[in-house]
């Protein structure tokens, strides 16, 4: 179920209308009615209904037996990996076999060996790999006594399909989440207002932003013949911030639903494009997967008695600045890979999300002491507005050029992709047709510009706090003249089409 | 252990680990105020304060501790 289309736009009415006139202690019994409603949507199967039962029953029988020999660490470790496994092995089979056999082909194609494994197309289920990491986490907070198992299988059914974070997260945690979600909520008029214009502002960034600019990249990449140069570098700039306005906006639209049902979800953006470095960026970027990682693998890794070993014998060879370094690096790599692992069964998804990301953020380590003297002796200050404009604009082209690879179909097809890049033909930009050709007019591209310059406006306002708190500050006149130019801007200048069928949403597969 | 002991042990771990011999730790210390003290150094830093007490912090706690109070109350409980 698309979230800007109207079939999600009625299911969201009759859920909400539902929710709030039946009986407090049922809402939570409606919530995991339309969760299975939303999971099941277009998507029913024997194979769906076993998979979901899979990752159902192995949280809760292991959530219950981890919880029950808390005493006895060895049974419940065993516990905890057994239901980690299962979760885990059926995630693979379903996401990653393809990636796997692609492997395995081109190793046997490299010993000239005519054997070829087959590529499987499995049906999973929308979110499958949100609620298996959910779940794991669910497990594994259990064992670490950060709360209690649940031993209402519906309520646990509840927490692992809550609908609204199915499509593209946010990843939750039990015991952040518990007490909403299964909680007594009254219709509250100031919640519903919030919801709304979280929701409307994330409908904005969908369909006027996202879709806008897809109908550039789209046409740029599927014809790398006719549009070389300065169309692929524009396409590349655009596809870094139509990821941005279509992921960050499906979760602003489902925030807001979830917070007009009183459900508060934790925030996945902060305002990531003005990082000044990809560290930086990855703190602001799909915030709850990079805690999600840092708390169930980095750290444990980074703490595992092979870490703190080599951690030991790095710094008696290298010293102790240089070896704490090298375990600390060696997490981040396998940390990394596994983030491009997640994003899908692919190469280029390792690439782009994984492999390069952890290159800049190694290079921006490593290299800071030398950029350090070289400003130094140049006299370049590293406080002025200039510096810091450079830098952000600096993460921006660093992002959208690793995002090259996670946009292409392959790896090959994103060499393409780089190669067009150096085609010289600046007059596409200078004669001042050439550059509407390619999917969208002089119109739209003026809507666009107006458009990101509110997202990046209302992004900065962001970082000093709450933009609906200071808009709920201003007279009414304001906010409500605020509220209508965002509806009418929706509806006139969303990008709807003849016979529009949304794009589905980018990270919805993963 | 006395309050102050712990500190006084603490400040020696954070100076070592961060390479500041500046630093001084209050119980309302949190990451912000120490600049290196990010996601990485964490664990570094949580291991070496392990290795200076003789005691192990589960992951629960290394994941939620929120500032150097909490890591005292812990280390107090431990000791």
């Amino acid at each position: 179920m698309n979230l800007t289309s109207l079939v999600f736009l009625m299911f969201c009415i009759i859920v909400l209308g539902i929710y709030f006139i039946s009986p407090k202690k049922f809402q939570w019994f409606i919530l995991l009615i339309s969760s299975i409603i939303f999971l099941f949507w277009n998507n029913l199967s024997i194979s769906t209904i076993i998979q979901a039962l899979v990752v159902l029953l192995t949280s809760y029988v292991f959530g219950i037996l981890i919880d029950k020999y808390h005493d006895s660490t060895k049974k419940s470790k065993i516990f905890l990996i057994i239901g980690i496994l299962i979760i885990l092995g059926q995630l693979i089979c379903l996401k990653y076999t393809n990636l796997f056999s692609i492997t395995i082909n081109h190793i046997l194609k490299l010993f000239h060996i005519d054997f070829k494994l087959e590529l499987l197309h499995f049906n999973s289920l929308v979110g499958i790999s949100y609620y298996s990491l959910i779940m794991i986490s669910y497990l594994v907070d259990i064992y670490r006594g950060a709360c209690k198992s649940q031993r209402n299988i519906f309520k646990c059914a509840l927490f692992m399909s809550y609908f609204p974070i199915l499509t593209s997260g946010p990843f939750i945690r039990y015991n952040n989440i518990e007490k909403e979600l299964y909680g007594k909520h009254k219709f509250n008029y100031d919640s519903m207002c919030r919801g709304l214009v979280r929701t409307l502002w994330g409908v904005f960034k969908v369909l006027v932003i996202s879709q806008r600019i897809g109908m550039f990249v789209d046409t740029v990449y599927g014809d790398l013949a006719t549009y070389t140069g300065f169309y692929t570098i524009i396409a590349v700039l655009f596809f870094t911030l139509q990821l941005y306005s279509n992921f960050s906006g499906s979760i602003d639209i489902i925030m807001g639903i979830s917070e007009i049902m009183g459900i508060h979800l934790p925030e996945n953006f902060s305002a990531p494009f003005f990082s000044k470095t990809i560290t930086e960026f990855w703190r602001n970027w799909h915030i709850t997967l990079g805690a999600w990682l840092r708390d169930y693998i980095f750290y444990p890794l980074l703490k595992s008695n092979f870490m703190q070993k080599l951690n030991k014998k790095c710094k008696k060879i290298f010293g102790k600045k240089i070896g704490k370094k090298i375990p600390l690096y060696l997490s981040m790599l396998i940390m990394w890979i596994l983030i491009g692992i997640w994003h899908g069964g692919a190469y280029t998804y390792i690439i782009g999300s994984g492999l390069l990301q952890f290159l800049f953020i190694f290079l921006e380590d490593t290299l800071e002491p030398i950029s350090n003297k070289i400003n130094n002796k140049l006299g370049i200050r590293k406080e002025v507005f200039s510096y810091k404009l450079y830098q952000v604009i600096r993460t921006y082209l660093l992002f959208s050029f690793a995002m090259i690879f996670f946009r292409a179909s392959s790896v090959g097809n994103a060499i393409e992709i780089i190669k067009n890049m150096f085609v010289w033909n600046p007059w596409v930009l200078l004669d001042n047709k050439s550059i509407y050709t390619a999917g969208l007019d002089v119109y739209d591209f003026r809507i666009l510009i107006i458009s990101l310059i509110t997202l990046f406006v209302v992004d900065k306002l962001s970082r000093t706090g709450s933009v609906r708190e200071k808009l709920s500050k201003q007279n009414i006149i304001f906010r409500w003249g605020m509220l209508y130019i965002l509806i009418f801007a929706i509806i006139i200048f969303g990008c709807y089409g003849v016979g529009y069928n949304p794009v589905g949403f980018i990270y919805e597969n993963f | 252990m006395e309050n102050e002991e712990i500190y006084e042990r603490l400040n020696t771990v954070f100076r070592d680990v961060f390479d500041d011999e500046s630093i001084v730790v209050k119980p309302e210390t949190t990451s912000k105020d120490i600049e290196d003290w990010d996601s990485l150094e964490h664990i570094n830093l949580v291991v070496a304060v392990e290795q200076e007490f003789g005691i192990k912090f589960n992951m629960n706690e290394v994941t939620t501790m929120k500032n150097v109070g909490e890591m005292v109350d812990i280390i107090k409980s431990r000791i």
